[in-house]
């Protein structure tokens, strides 16, 4: 069994309003002087240490959690799993 | 740091050398923020005794005895946490308050808040400030359930790039449950909630000096945990009622050194401790597990009998708990770690600290302001004036704020924040309970004594309106350095303000708070004291709720004065400070009293408010917003000696309220009012006006009239705030 | 008859005492607070999931209070018919249990709103038991106070919650951003409903001075009248 670093993004789906994410857009970042940037979306990440025996395991447990205990709430929210270390 | 006389003293009386760990327990002890070692021989002028006064200040919450309820009231701050993170220093200081009032074994029922900031209209930090520590005690006092109805904001300059973070808290138990602090020899420590770790190292000798750099002050900011808040709350209520603790402890400033010490002091026992029993997040020395202020902790005294149900209590909220040792009979401290022996000291040295004899000069500015005037005032600009400090962020609307506060949860709540002058609790059917929390730093600044005096009538005028009682009080001092000796001076001479005060009026004193070092590398704060006074109402239909209707008379009570200084008028029109500040004659303020609570004892007003920031101009238009009425006011029948028309309107003299009353009613007012009128120092009153549905406030001197749309002034009072923080 | 009604506690949960006193002692029911580790809830007539922050709101509104092992027996007994209403937090720990449709997001004032608002009945009054004395078009003035009580679901279940008139109250004014105003919701069966305003703080006219109305009560007592018991409070 290895220890694994597993980071799962929930990102509300593309067509859902985020007003935090605009809010940090137009009242911060432009109005900052950063105008190259063209949009911002606020998202939630979790870091999982795992413990597997392989990466590919790992992700397979983790994925299966999210769905399993509604980690995200896939009427609002897409869930994405990625192994970055292990 | 000890200083040298501490060290020596120390010394002295242990009768050799304290070692590392007892020198830290010390020091952590001794900082001003756990000790008073400043403040302590002044605040004895306070009278403590009253009607409804249970225990004076000394235990972690004043009580008072209202039928067969308990009334616990304690008041905390969090300025230097809050300057540097203001979420987690805000939402640390409402955790900590409600711990307080959870170690009498009272159910913490309300939250009130003070905050200072900066000018918020020309600085960004500022508005960072103010929107943060919004956040910070909102999301602490809402997950808990406890709701937060009423406060204060105040700006000024002298609170730049800081902040001051007031925080009281109100709790409600059973006569028969009160938790006293007892405990015997034998009886178990435990200390439960979260585990201890490394946050929050030196926080209380942190908050007992200067901030000078924000970033190397990091390590002192403490993470709050509202979920372990509430599940504390709801534990420690299920003590209580199971009769299973004898003694309750909050561990805040100075971690488990401070709380031991202080609660083996009080109880007049020792403790015999093993550290290596604590629950801890981490790795620690013995000195960092004595002073870390982890937050979200609290000790309690459980007989060896009653463990299994303490322990079957914590178990089902799932609390973490480890018993830390036990209570002994020979009055030290006696800590181990595994077994090893690491200190021995009397913990009525530890809880002792040598006073600090701190000298008092009077500053030389205050002999130096002289009496000013305004240039280029101009008496045809007085509705622009009046509109411009309704807009004045000390003054305007704060409904921004309140609104993210929950203020209905629990029940309680008649009178809700926005409403009128003080918020109004239900206790019972048929009791209630006022609370307001009031400070004025401009008008302390130039005369600490009348301005800290000051700010008790205020705060009393204001439950008043609500047609509470004013029953007792609890302050907060908050000032610069101790060691600067004009510093100094402006805190004994608040303190005399407030004392004199509450002897004259017979309003005791039931707890307290003192902060220092409010300073940063750009000098001391202004003096700002604080008081929250509670008030009581003994009968639903007493309850001042009503707001002014259509064909209303609008009845002056009181004298206005050429009182100027530290006025809104003068500081945020027209930037002068002048040293006539407002001065409160006892005599007149105690008659103005006594005929305000007999008229409402009467039922006969419709509405109260009271005259403070902005003077009578301010009132006025304050009660035609919120009652979305317009009114028609014959100024020259407004009981005064001004010399000047700006002066009458925007004075800040005490002992002043308008009273909306129905034509109905208006002789037996008047009747009340007379009584009180008879002889030199009688109270001034006087039917100046009334109030209609028309669209504006007309007010008439001589033959002119300054006229104010209702609309503009709803606008100037309602948008600035939120157009300020809603891009902050 | 003798009602027995059921208000579950999460860690965290703080509206359980409120719900509890209006049942107790206004409406004068048999009541108990169900601590949310029992999963045997026999002999409840009606279970109410209360307002609050349990877990503290952590991860998301309502998500990990829906794993409680009480949770198991509550979505049960909705199957069997058995009224059950959410309160704010109980609505979001609600539709975390997948026993109503949706999902909560911010407001969109990103900030915590305590306010009293005005609501419109959109169904007749036999659609759930919590709507018995209420009618169509009625106007309610009920408290909110929530950090997170935006509204959101789906076109196509929207769709069919409009087909079978699911949406109980809206806003009059929406002081959140919810999808189409929506503040109340019921399952398609009628008996689950959620609702985001706090009707046991609209129950006494005492705390409502300035209107002196109690309508969050008749949440309440339609329930008692569904149950078949004429209480006067």
């Amino acid at each position: 069994m290895v220890k694994h670093i597993v980071n799962v993004l929930i990102e509300n789906k593309p067509y859902i309003s985020d007003p935090e994410g605009d809010t940090i857009l137009k009242d911060l970042v432009i109005k900052g002087g950063y105008t190259n940037v063209k949009s911002i979306r606020v998202a939630k990440m979790l870091k999982l240490e795992v413990e597997a025996n392989d990466p590919k395991e790992a992700e397979e447990i983790v994925k299966r959690l999210c769905d399993d205990l509604r980690l995200y709430n896939p009427v609002l929210s897409v869930c994405k799993v990625s192994v970055v270390q292990g | 740091m000890l200083s040298n006389e501490e060290l020596e003293y120390l010394k002295h009386k242990l009768g050799r050398e304290p070692n590392s760990l007892e020198l830290s327990m010390v020091e952590a002890e001794w900082s001003e923020h756990c000790s008073y070692k400043s403040s302590k021989p002044y605040l004895k002028a306070f009278n403590t005794q009253g009607k409804y006064v249970l225990i004076g200040p000394g235990y972690d919450a004043g009580v008072l005895a209202i039928d067969d309820m308990l009334i616990t009231v304690h008041i905390e701050s969090h300025n230097h946490p809050s300057a540097v993170e203001p979420y987690g220093g805000a939402a640390t200081g409402v955790g900590g308050v409600i711990r307080d009032i959870l170690s009498m074994g009272s159910r913490p029922i309300a939250l009130l808040n003070g905050l200072r900031f900066g000018d918020i209209e020309k600085d960004s930090s500022a508005r960072w400030l103010f929107k943060h520590v919004v956040r910070g005690i909102a999301d602490y006092g809402n997950c808990i359930g406890v709701p937060t109805v009423a406060g204060e904001v105040e700006f000024d300059n002298s609170f730049d790039n800081y902040c001051l973070v007031d925080v009281a808290c109100i709790g409600l138990i059973d006569k028969d449950k009160l938790v006293l602090m007892q405990a015997d020899a034998k009886d178990l420590i435990i200390i439960a909630g979260n585990s201890t770790g490394k946050d929050g190292i030196h926080g209380a000798s942190f908050a007992s000096k200067v901030l000078d750099d924000a970033d190397s002050n990091r390590s002192a900011v403490q993470i709050p945990d509202p979920f372990m808040g509430k599940l504390l709350i709801d534990a420690t209520m299920e003590c209580v009622n199971a009769r299973c603790v004898k003694a309750i402890k909050d561990l805040g400033g100075g971690g488990l050194a401070c709380c031991l010490s202080e609660l083996a002091d009080k109880l007049g026992k020792g403790m015999s401790i093993d550290l290596a029993n604590l629950h801890l997040r981490e790795h620690m020395s013995v000195e960092e597990i004595m002073i870390s202020e982890s937050q979200e902790r609290m000790l309690y005294i459980v007989e060896p009998s009653r463990l299994s149900t303490f322990k079957e209590i914590m178990d089902k909220y799932e609390i973490p708990y480890s018993i830390l040792g036990y209570v002994t009979d020979d009055g030290y401290l006696d800590i181990k770690y595994d077994g090893r022996k690491i200190a021995k000291i009397k913990a009525s040295i530890v809880a002792n600290a040598p006073i600090a004899k701190r000298k008092a000069r009077k500053p030389k500015y205050l002999e130096e302001i002289p009496v000013r005037e305004p240039d280029g005032y101009n008496e045809g600009n007085i509705a622009e004036y009046l509109l411009s400090l309704l807009s004045d962020p000390s003054i305007a609307s704060k409904e921004w704020v309140y609104r993210q506060y929950d203020h209905e949860v629990g029940l309680r709540t008649v009178i809700k924040p926005g409403y009128h002058d003080a918020a109004v609790i239900r206790l019972s059917d048929n009791k209630f309970l006022a609370v307001k929390l009031d400070g004025n730093s401009k008008h302390c600044y130039l005369d600490p004594y009348n301005g800290a005096m000051g700010c008790f009538a205020e705060a009393c005028r204001n439950v008043i309106a609500v047609g509470a009682e004013p029953i007792a009080m609890v302050d907060h001092l908050q000032f610069g350095s101790p060691e600067d000796e004009h510093v100094f001076y402006t805190f004994v001479e608040s303190v005399k303000g407030l004392a004199d005060y509450g002897r004259y009026m017979q309003i005791p004193c039931v707890g307290g708070k003192v902060s220092f070092y409010n300073e940063t590398k750009y000098g001391a704060i202004k003096p700002t004291p604080v008081v929250c006074i509670l008030g009581l109402i003994d009968s639903y239909s007493k309850i001042v709720k009503d707001r002014a209707k259509d064909g209303d008379m609008l009845v002056i009570v009181g004298l206005t004065k050429d009182e100027m200084g530290g006025s809104e008028y003068y500081e945020y029109i027209h930037k002068i400070q002048s040293s006539n500040v407002p001065r409160v004659d006892l005599e007149y303020d105690k008659a103005v009293m006594h005929a305000m609570l007999e008229l409402i004892d009467g039922r006969v007003v419709r509405a109260i408010h009271d005259c403070s920031k902005g003077g009578f101009g301010v009132a006025l238009a304050e009660m035609c917003i919120n009652s979305s009425i317009g009114a028609y006011v014959n100024l020259d029948r407004i009981p005064n000696t001004c010399s000047r028309l700006d002066n009458l309107i925007f004075s800040e003299s005490h002992s002043r309220f308008l009273i909306a009353v129905s034509k109905d009613n208006l002789s037996r007012v008047e009747y009340t009012l007379s009584k009180y009128s008879k002889g030199n120092n009688g109270i001034h009153y006087s039917v100046i006006g009334y109030f209609n549905s028309s669209d504006s406030i007309v007010l008439e001197h001589g033959s002119s009239t300054i006229g104010l749309s209702l609309d503009k002034a709803i606008d100037a009072y309602s948008s600035n705030i939120p157009r300020l923080m809603d891009h902050a | 008859m003798h009602i027995k009604v059921g208000i579950v506690v999460f860690p965290g949960s703080n509206c359980d005492r409120d719900v509890y006193h209006v049942f107790k002692n206004i409406l004068k029911v048999d009541t108990e607070l169900i601590w949310h580790k029992r999963d045997d809830l026999r002999g409840f007539d009606a279970i109410i999931l209360p307002g609050g922050f349990a877990y503290a709101d952590r991860l998301r509104a309502g998500v990990i209070a829906a794993h409680s092992p009480v949770m198991q027996e509550v979505k049960r007994l909705a199957k069997d018919g058995l009224p059950i209403l959410g309160i704010c937090n109980g609505f979001q720990v609600l539709v975390e249990s997948e026993l109503l449709p949706g999902a909560f997001m911010r407001n969109d004032t990103l900030r915590f709103i305590c306010r009293w608002v005005s609501l419109r009945v959109n169904v007749d009054s036999k659609r759930s038991p919590f709507t018995r004395l209420l009618s169509n078009d009625q106007i309610l003035n009920i408290p909110i106070a929530n950090q997170e009580g935006k509204y959101y679901v789906d076109d196509d279940t929207l769709n069919l919650m409009h087909k079978n008139r699911q949406i109980v109250l809206t806003y009059t004014n929406n002081p959140n951003g919810s999808l189409q105003s929506i503040a109340c919701i019921c399952n398609e069966q009628g008996n689950v409903m959620g609702i985001m305003p706090h009707p046991e703080r609209a129950s006494d006219p005492m705390l409502n001075p300035l209107n002196y109305g109690n309508d969050g009560l008749l949440i309440f007592k339609s329930l008692l009248a569904y149950l078949g018991c004429d209480h006067h409070a």
